[in-house]
């Protein structure tokens, strides 16, 4: 798992490793540079010794010169053992420059060395004069060393001037580069934490935004984070809850949709009920009353008022009960036929009515009053104004998977504007409907009951006729009472 | 449309922006590597090393060459003469000294070079018992060999191998013959010389009077002064008192020339007065150019200085010829002061 964690650990890391790198070249540069100065002061301090052990020497013979004991003795065999022992260090620090002065050196005191050791000799021999002679030997030779010893750091100084100037010179450079150094890693540090914060804030600064956008009621943004921490899963979850709550809300709006159609289908028919319940102030009045001047023309012989009186009893009872409910095809083209019934009496000749129907479509259910309304508008608009009169075809055609019920006029039309208005379904002031129901009532009511829009259609041209279609498929369509709108 | 290309010019803004601040943060991130690892390049470079400590078998011969005068003129020509044999010889030369003559320095130098066992040693012969001294008893008891240079101190008093430099006596007769060929033969010469009365310079005086004995009209004063230049001058005052028809004057010693000079000058002009030296004085040149010296005897310095160390190696390397004991003598000839100019 490569967590935010992670990341500050290997940063610091990183970061310490840089340090430790730095110490450890300050530490070796350190340690070199006092390795050297070591060495240089070492030399210096072999020279000393050896003009300190040549004093030692002269002291020691000089000692046992005035007193010739042993231990006298032994301090100077002693103290010539340390001169040796001197020489042979100094002999290590020959190199080119101080090569020669350096044999000189050793030779001097190899010299010093012989004139004691002669000394001794003529000590032992009692011969005074020459082993003063020869003391007095040892103590130039003996001058002479400490005088060489200076020449030779003389000489050294020299030597060792230009590598002590490199020394400062370095040591400027190392304060030098400490200060790109320092320039380099604070540079590096600043944008390796800036690329590093943005790392970690990138992600939550996304994720605040989408939080932002989700109290503001936008659902639909997808909430991406192309990283691999904690935020990253605190975004895969973020998004997850996004996605439910937007399903959810979804859902209600759905079901909103749906109680909102619920409830203008339900206005819709309260609508129709209120209407037909103004139709029925006298309803049972009129319909006795019909039926009893239906006899009464009867038997007075005029069979065919009977008749029409008849028929507007049926349209009549008809209108009264149906509204609510779906009847079948064949219940409607019998109201239909009573309605034209009425019509032809009302119109004689000027009215043309073609009915050419498929007697197998009759059992589908539609909604009650449909036809009427439509046939009645034909009336209206097609028979009414004109003097000749007017034709009216009505067809129930079977076309395999949907029944098509055809009303055609040979009218004057019908223009663009009220074709739209109709389908539309706006409410348009229907002049003279004996029913009281409009046209827009019946697309809707066709609408509800079958749920798809294109159950009408309706085609005019100006002057040769208005067509209104209705295509009613078989399928989806149950042939009982089962469609939405019943109760 | 229009909306669209607002803010396409503006992702492009923002997209130069961030190629320009990406292209400076890594030109300042290249310029930090670059003189963080010059800087460390300084630092950690690897000539840490001292000079080179030498192998104790590699052995040269070590000569010294020792004078009283160092940093004359002479004596430079003597060294780089002397230098450039050893180069070639393989051999590592040094050159101590005094400095102005001083003898109580000049004896100590040759005493620490036998003391320090060189393996050769060419000197300036100083003809004093001292000097005789260590060259015969310590330079024969560490068994180095010296070779004299320019003044010589005889074999028998100084034990010295041979003797490399000018032949003193033929230089004196050189010195007299020219005074005879300028003033003519009469006149009154001043003969002044260092009471020190070294080698050398008798056998220069013995040249010139060799020459100048011939010559009965010619008369010659000997003034014997110390070395210090308060005693040349009042010598030379002395001279001139003694003697007011002095014609000519002859420094055998050339380090008291300037003294001599200098006292003339303090009487009389120069210019009269026929003024003759050698040329192995700390300014011998110096006046020669100045005009206040009439001539000098030329030596060849830098002839000495090669011949002695050629002779010196081919003695330690066993060389085939025996040194000759009465010396090798190098070229001499006048140089008058019409010449340097």
């Amino acid at each position: 798992m490569n967590s935010i964690q992670k990341k500050i650990l290997t940063l610091t890391t990183v970061v310490l490793v840089i340090m430790s790198v730095i110490w450890v070249a300050l530490t070796y540069y350190n340690h070199k540079t006092q390795n050297q100065y070591n060495e240089i002061l070492q030399r210096y301090l072999s020279m000393n010794e050896v003009t300190n052990a040549s004093q030692e020497v002269i002291t020691d013979l000089n000692n046992y010169m005035l007193k010739s004991t042993s231990a006298n003795l032994e301090r100077l065999e002693r103290s010539k053992g340390q001169l040796l022992e001197a020489k042979v260090d100094v002999d290590t620090l020959r190199n080119q420059e101080n090569n020669f002065t350096l044999l000189n050196y050793i030779n001097l005191i190899d010299s010093l060395l012989e004139t004691t050791d002669r000394f001794l000799l003529y000590h032992v021999e009692k011969d005074t004069e020459a082993s003063a002679k020869e003391f007095t030997e040892a103590m130039r030779i003996s001058n002479y060393i400490s005088e060489m010893t200076l020449t030779l750091l003389d000489a050294e100084l020299k030597t060792h001037d230009k590598f002590y100037r490199g020394i400062i010179e370095r040591s400027g450079e190392v304060i030098k580069l400490g200060m790109w150094l320092l320039m380099l890693i604070t540079f590096v540090l600043i944008f390796i934490t800036y690329w590093f914060s943005l790392g970690i804030t990138r992600p939550i600064l996304k994720l605040t935004q989408a939080a932002n956008e989700l109290s503001n009621g936008r659902f639909d943004v997808e909430i991406h984070v192309e990283t691999n921490d904690e935020i990253a899963f605190l975004a895969r979850t973020f998004d997850r809850m996004r996605n439910n709550i937007n399903n959810l809300i979804s859902e209600i709006k759905n079901k909103a949709q749906l109680e909102r159609e619920l409830q203008e289908n339900k206005i819709l028919l309260q609508e129709s009920q209120f209407r037909s319940l103004q139709s029925q102030i006298n309803p049972h009045f009129l319909f006795n009353t019909l039926n009893t001047l239906s006899k009464k023309a009867y038997l007075e012989g005029s069979e065919e008022t009977s008749d029409l009186l008849v028929s507007v009893a049926g349209l009549l009872r008809y209108n009264l009960k149906r509204i609510d409910r779906s009847v079948s095809l064949y219940e409607e083209v019998a109201v239909l036929r009573q309605y034209m019934d009425i019509q032809k009496a009302r119109f004689t000749e000027r009215i043309k009515l073609h009915m050419e129907i498929d007697e197998e479509c009759l059992s589908i259910r539609i909604p009650a009053l449909t036809l009427q309304p439509i046939i009645e508008n034909a009336v209206i608009h097609a028979i009414e104004p004109r003097e000749d009169g007017g034709v009216i075809w009505f067809r129930v055609m079977d076309e395999k998977d949907r029944i098509t019920i055809e009303i055609e006029d040979d009218g004057m039309g019908m223009k663009e504007e009220k074709i739209k208005q109709i389908l539309e379904e706006c409410t348009v002031e229907m002049e003279g409907h004996s029913t009281g129901i409009g046209f827009s009532n019946v697309v809707k009511r066709l609408r509800l009951f079958y749920g798809y829009d294109d159950v009408i259609k309706i085609r005019s041209s100006s002057g040769k006729g208005t067509k209104v279609i209705l295509h009613i498929r078989k399928e989806g369509v149950e042939k009982d009472d089962q469609a939405p709108n019943r109760r | 449309m229009d909306m669209m290309r607002v803010v396409y010019y503006k992702w492009k803004g923002i997209n130069l922006l961030r190629k320009t601040s990406i292209f400076i943060l890594s030109l300042t991130f290249l310029i930090l590597c670059y003189f963080t690892f010059i800087s460390a390049k300084k630092v950690f470079r690897s000539d840490w090393q001292l000079s080179q400590t030498m192998s104790q078998n590699e052995h040269q011969h070590r000569l010294v060459l020792i004078t009283q005068d160092l940093e004359t003129s002479f004596w430079d020509q003597v060294e780089t003469g002397a230098r450039n044999q050893a180069l070639k010889e393989g051999a590592s030369l040094e050159v101590w000294g005094s400095y102005g003559n001083n003898q109580e320095d000049f004896l100590e130098k040759i005493e620490i070079a036998l003391h320090s066992k060189v393996d050769g040693i060419i000197v300036q012969g100083l003809d004093n018992d001292e000097f005789k001294n260590l060259t015969k008893i310590k330079a024969s008891f560490y068994g180095i060999p010296i070779i004299t240079i320019a003044n010589d101190v005889p074999m028998s008093e100084s034990f010295r191998r041979t003797f490399v430099g000018s032949d003193q006596y033929q230089a004196g007769r050189m010195i007299a013959n020219e005074l005879t060929n300028d003033m003519g033969t009469s006149g009154t010469v001043v003969l002044m010389y260092d009471s020190d009365q070294e080698y050398y310079q008798n056998q220069r005086l013995s040249g010139i009077q060799d020459v100048l004995n011939v010559y009965p009209n010619i008369k010659m004063v000997l003034a014997e002064t110390s070395e210090s230049r308060e005693q040349v001058l009042t010598t030379t005052q002395d001279v001139m008192n003694l003697n007011p028809d002095v014609d000519a004057f002859i420094a055998v010693n050339a380090n008291i020339t300037t003294g001599l000079v200098q006292g003339i000058s303090k009487r009389s002009q120069v210019e009269p007065y026929y003024i003759y030296s050698f040329d192995d004085g700390p300014d011998t040149l110096t006046l020669m150019k100045e005009a206040k010296l009439d001539g000098v005897v030329k030596q060849s310095p830098e002839m000495m200085g090669k011949i002695s160390v050629q002779l010196i190696m081919d003695w330690l390397n066993g060389g085939t010829a025996p040194l000759d004991i009465e010396g090798y003598f190098t070229d001499i000839h006048f140089m008058k002061a019409v010449d340097v100019e």
